[in-house]
């Protein structure tokens, strides 16, 4: 076993952790938290200049062939800064699916999302359907579709929509333009722009129509998983700095004539926090190995092991960050509520911690040490 | 990045599975798959079966004696220990006194009192805890008045593990007592033979009896059973605290547990309990996973020649708790059969009835080798600088 980051995948890392440290502060967040585009044009460009755009896909495809860790490194600091930007809401995602969907056209949308001129955003759940993605709402039915969408995160910006709907049994994942939906823009509780889409009987092309059946279930599958992965990089950014500014907040804030980190209970609050933190990077590169690959059976039990875990215990470090700050830490003014927003919110996404138990007895083997 | 074994790991591993296979003895296997405890005769039967492997002492450097594993081996070894249904080694001798004394002792010593604890030959005991210096052991009172070539011993030692079977006990005794707390203190090796010494039993919560009471009236321990300086006694103390301890969490026993409890789950006609009693499983499982790979990490980082710090108190925590955790579980899931207590066969699975016991024995693990609570307050101090 080697638990040691290849030096490429560290490079990834200190490149974007600096770049986020230099150009994304606790008040640019709040500046773009008020803003309905979350696209930055200078910002996107040097995330396309620093190769973050290709980096999730194949070299045959004109990608940089990162693996989900080096992906997860990215998404890793965007965490840790609260940064906004959609990256992996308007490159990563939709650019997995279409590679796993893997035909012509599927392909030659992604070559334009490397190229930083797609806007394409993934419109997976539906209020019905709610977790279960795999079984969508929305009917299509001799080329003509009706239903909605909800939650879909678009960074406030996309053009285009790929949809997951029932085709008779079968799923399928349909490219929508923006212009055939009735679009309703919110924020999400992290902070995010997202979008509900309606469709009233729109008539389909069967070029528009870029998977169906078996494939079409592979490939979300396979994304899910990914992304399921990159939420748990994400709080573990968040939960990591949201952790850090407390122990130092604890060594600095003083009651009663001392700092507050002399007190048994504070230590003793602190150091569950730092051990359960431990934890939790464990099981980040436990399951940012075995989610990046295409068999099922070990990729869901690693996934649905890790939501698990960060749902119980990133939620519980963030909660104690805002205990031990006191009442600052429920004011809008300090990062610390910031990130719990974001680490709950990343607890619901994707399957929250209940759907995911489920999820993981259904898959129980016996677990061969 | 690869959580996988190394093909030299699996070969080993294989290696050590099939050994384990062919020499488990049978009556041993049986009663650790049943959740009793070992008795004597069969913790040492079966610490002598190792020793002469040259297992025993798997952690200790090849010059004295160990078999020169790395810390993966040593990690997978222990796995495949527990996986075989054998009981873990006792700490005393091998882990503890041990390592003290090939990092402390004189060359004399080391020969007189290492090849005991490689064969198994030795039971050791360990003598810290007074009845008034438990978490705040530096105020133990326990006497060693310098008389010639000997020590005379009077004072009292308690919830000493195993002092009924033991033949030698290390032991931390007070010899200056105009010193400040911790440098007053030495470590002593003594022999359990020697006149002037009482072992009275302790009864735990489980019904059974691993804990004593250790009573010294004027024993006379040889002066070159000192180890170390006088004074050194608390130096010796916490090296061991930080010791490499690389299976201190207990995942492979735990695995085991689950095993069991699932397996028994199955094997109980009719057994009663089912859409919760299968997601507290499931949590179980899914700490395990997280405790495993914290401690794949310490090993793996062993392996490239860190040093294993203070974050063994965080496995230490978390393990015990885990344990904790599984064995409330197995009694909690058991329902009326964990409830007889004298009769293991009056209902239903005597694994779970047994698992009684093990819960109540269980409660002692966030408290002994300092309490989680203390634990904590190092782990403060020493990592995060509070």
């Amino acid at each position: 076993m080697d638990f040691k980051l290849p030096e490429n995948t560290t490079m990834i890392a200190d490149t974007a952790k600096r770049y986020l440290k230099d150009n994304y502060s606790f008040d640019t967040y709040r500046k773009q938290l008020a803003e309905a585009r979350h696209i930055n044009d200078s910002r996107w460009h040097t995330m396309k200049e620093l190769g973050w755009f290709g980096l999730p896909f194949p070299e045959s495809l004109g990608g940089y062939q990162g693996s989900l860790l080096d992906v997860a490194m990215i998404v890793r600091e965007l965490g840790a800064s609260l940064c906004l930007d959609p990256y992996v809401d308007l490159i990563v995602a939709p650019g997995k699916l279409l590679e796993f969907i893997q035909t012509p056209a599927s392909l030659a949308l992604l070559a334009n999302i490397i190229e930083g001129n797609g806007r394409i955003a993934c419109a997976l759940y539906d209020q019905h359907a709610g977790y279960q993605a795999e079984v969508p709402s929305p009917i299509l039915s001799r080329n003509r579709l009706s239903g909605q969408k909800h939650l879909v995160p678009d960074g406030g910006c996309a053009d285009h929509y790929l949809v997951t709907v029932r085709d008779a049994n079968a799923l399928a994942i349909v490219l929508l333009p923006a212009s055939f939906c009735h679009i309703e823009r919110y924020r999400a509780l992290d902070g995010s722009r997202v979008a509900s889409l309606t469709f009233d009987d729109v008539e389909i092309d069967d070029d528009m129509i870029l998977s169906r059946g078996a494939g079409a279930t592979d490939a979300l599958s396979r994304l899910i998983d990914y992304l399921r992965a990159l939420d748990c990089a994400r709080m573990y950014g968040a939960v990591q700095a949201l952790y850090q500014n407390t122990l130092e907040y604890a060594k600095t804030r003083k009651q009663f004539g001392v700092a507050i980190g002399s007190f048994q209970v504070i230590q003793h609050y602190l150091v569950d926090m730092f051990i359960d933190l431990q934890q939790l990077e464990s099981m980040l590169l436990m399951v940012l190995v075995k989610a990046d690959q295409q068999e099922e059976s070990e990729r869901a039990r690693a996934t649905s092991a890790a939501k698990i875990y960060y749902a119980e215990w990133a939620v519980r470090i963030a909660q104690m960050g805002i205990q031990i700050h006191g009442g600052v830490g429920v004011t809008e003014e300090l990062n610390i509520g910031h990130y719990f927003r974001q680490i709950t919110h990343g607890a619901l996404s994707h399957g929250n911690g209940d759907f995911h138990v489920d999820r993981f007895i259904s898959l129980a083997t016996e677990h061969a040490a | 990045m690869n959580l996988e074994f190394s093909q030299e790991e699996l070969v080993f591993q294989q290696e050590i599975r099939q050994w384990m296979t062919a020499n488990v003895p049978e009556d041993i296997r049986c009663c650790i798959a049943a959740g009793a405890m070992p008795n004597k005769e069969m913790q040492q039967r079966w610490e002598r079966l190792l020793g002469r492997q040259g297992w025993l002492v798997s952690t200790w450097p090849k010059q004295y004696g160990g078999p020169g594993w790395t810390a993966t081996q040593r990690y997978i070894f222990d796995l495949e220990r527990a996986k075989a249904g054998a009981p873990p080694t006792s700490p005393f001798g091998v882990a503890m006194v041990g390592p003290v004394l090939y990092t402390f002792a004189s060359a004399e010593q080391k020969d007189r009192w290492l090849p005991g604890i490689t064969s198994g030959e030795t039971l050791w005991c360990q003598g810290y805890s007074e009845p008034n210096a438990g978490s705040d052991l530096a105020s133990l009172k326990t006497r060693a008045e310098r008389q010639g070539d000997h020590y005379l011993i009077n004072g009292q030692k308690i919830w000493t593990t195993q002092a009924h079977w033991a033949d030698m006990m290390f032991c931390l005794v007070r010899t200056d007592t105009t010193a400040k707390a911790q440098k007053g203190i030495s470590f002593l090796l003594i022999d359990m033979k020697t006149p002037g010494i009482e072992v009275r039993p302790i009864y735990s919560i489980d019904g059974h009896h691993h804990l004593n009471e250790v009573y010294f009236t004027d024993v006379k321990v040889p002066v070159e059973n000192l180890v170390g300086q006088e004074g050194m006694g608390w130096t010796i103390a916490k090296f061991l605290l930080t010791h490499e301890r690389t299976t201190i969490a207990g995942v492979a026993d735990l695995h085991y547990e689950i095993g069991r409890l699932k397996r028994a789950m199955r094997e109980t006609p009719g057994y009663p309990l089912g859409g919760n009693a299968a997601r507290r499983i499931a949590m179980l499982e899914i700490e395990l996973m997280a405790l495993e790979y914290t401690n794949f990490r310490t090993v793996a980082g062993t392996d490239e020649g860190r040093p294993f710090g203070p974050e063994s108190s965080g496995l230490k925590i978390k393990g015990t708790e885990l344990q904790q955790r599984v064995s409330q579980a197995m009694v909690e899931l058991g329902g009326l059969m964990s409830l007889p207590w004298d009769n293991e066969e009056a209902v239903g699975n005597l694994v779970f009835n047994r698992a009684t016991r093990r819960y109540n024995f269980l409660r002692a693990c966030t408290i002994y080798g300092g309490s989680n609570e203390i634990q904590k307050n190092v782990l403060a101090k020493m990592l995060l600088g509070l």
